[in-house]
C-alpha cells in the first residue's frame, strides 16, 4: 500500500493578508483624493493656456463667481445665488460679492468662466467686481482669474 | 488536578464580513472618483480707483494688448504702448515681444515689470484667447495685469 493513500486530503488555504493589504490601501488613497460633498465651485470648462504661467490654487477662503455657459444666454452664479450677465445684474452681483467681502475682507474674488464664453458674456462679471470693491472701499481685494492647470494642445 | 487540564480555547476572527465591507467601499469609490485638472490662477490687478487711488502718481500710459475675434486664420493680436506698436502672431510671439519690453538686469528694455499691462479684447473675442493674453503677459514677467472695460 503506498504511502500516497495513507495521506487525507489535501487543504488549500489562501493568503488573503496581502489582498487585504492592498484593498485597505487602495481605500485611504481614494478617500484621501475624493471631495465630499460640493463646494461653491461648479463643474465649468475653464480655459487652457498654452504655456501656462499661472500659480496653484491655494486654499484660500475665496468668493467663486462663476460665469457659466448657458443657454439662451450666459449664467453668473455666486454661491447658491444665480443671476444673468445683462447691465441690469451688475448692481445685484456687486451687490453680493460686497456683502461677502464686508463679512471677511481677506477673501480673494476668484472669476471662474467658461472658455467658450466672448469677453463680452464675461466682462458684466469683471465690472460687477470691480464695483464691489467700490462699494466696501478702500480694501485691498485680491482677484484671480482662474484656468486649468497642464499644457493644452494648441487645439483648444 | 483535572481542572488544570482545560483545553485550549480556539479563538478565531471572522475577517469575511470585513472583506465584504472594504470591497463594497473600493466599489463605491472607484465608481464615484472623478478625477480632473488642477485650477491653478493668475492674480489679476484691479485698477485702483476713487478714494484709494493716489491722486498725485503720475500716470504712465499702460502697455495695451488688443485681443481680436478668433477667425479661421486665428486670433489678431496687436500691442500699444508710448512708442511701440507690434502685431504678433501668436501668443508665444507675444510674449517674447512683451519680453523684450520689460526691463531687467540684463536686459535695456522700456518698461518696468511693475507697469501696468491692459488686456483689451473686442467683445467678440473669446475668453480662452483673453487668458491667453493675460498668460503671456504673465510669462514675460510682467506682474501688474488687468482687463480693460470694453466700450460700446
Amino acid at each position: 500500500m503506498s504511502l500516497i493513500h495513507t495521506r487525507g486530503s489535501a487543504r488549500i488555504d489562501s493568503n488573503l493578508t496581502p489582498m487585504i493589504d492592498l484593498s485597505f490601501l487602495l481605500i485611504v488613497f481614494f478617500i484621501l483624493v475624493a471631495r465630499m460633498g460640493g463646494d461653491q465651485a461648479p463643474p465649468v470648462a475653464l480655459p487652457i493656456p498654452h504655456d501656462g504661467a499661472m500659480t496653484p490654487s491655494t486654499a484660500t477662503p475665496r468668493i467663486a463667481v462663476n460665469v457659466l455657459a448657458e443657454t439662451p444666454s450666459p449664467a453668473v452664479t455666486i454661491g447658491t445665488r444665480r443671476f444673468g450677465t445683462a447691465e441690469a445684474d451688475i448692481p445685484a452681483i456687486a451687490a453680493t460679492i460686497a456683502q461677502r467681502l464686508r463679512a471677511d475682507p481677506k477673501l480673494s474674488i476668484d472669476v471662474r468662466a467658461d472658455r467658450t464664453l466672448t469677453y463680452a458674456q464675461v466682462e458684466p462679471a469683471l465690472r460687477a467686481i470691480g464695483s464691489a470693491a467700490e462699494l466696501v472701499g478702500g480694501t485691498k481685494v485680491t482677484v484671480r482669474v482662474c484656468a486649468l492647470g497642464g499644457v493644452s494642445d494648441g487645439n483648444e | 488536578m483535572s481542572s488544570r487540564r482545560a483545553t485550549s480555547i480556539s479563538m478565531s476572527l471572522a475577517i469575511t464580513p470585513m472583506i465584504d465591507v472594504v470591497f463594497l467601499l473600493l466599489v463605491f469609490f472607484i465608481c464615484t472618483v472623478h478625477f480632473e485638472r488642477s485650477e491653478e490662477v493668475f492674480v489679476m490687478d484691479l485698477p485702483s480707483r476713487g478714494a484709494t487711488a493716489d491722486p498725485l502718481a503720475l500716470r504712465d500710459p499702460p502697455i495695451t494688448i488688443e485681443v481680436a475675434a478668433r477667425t479661421e486664420a486665428g486670433c489678431a493680436l496687436a500691442i500699444h504702448a508710448e512708442g511701440v506698436g507690434a502685431n504678433p502672431t501668436s501668443f508665444d510671439e507675444l510674449s517674447a515681444v512683451l519680453k523684450g519690453l520689460r526691463r531687467t538686469k540684463d536686459h535695456e528694455g522700456l518698461y518696468e515689470s511693475t507697469h501696468q499691462v491692459l488686456i483689451a479684447p473686442s467683445r467678440a473675442a473669446q475668453w480662452q484667447d483673453s487668458v491667453d493674453a493675460f498668460n503671456a503677459a504673465v510669462r514675460a514677467g510682467f506682474a501688474n495685469i488687468g482687463f480693460r472695460e470694453s466700450h460700446p
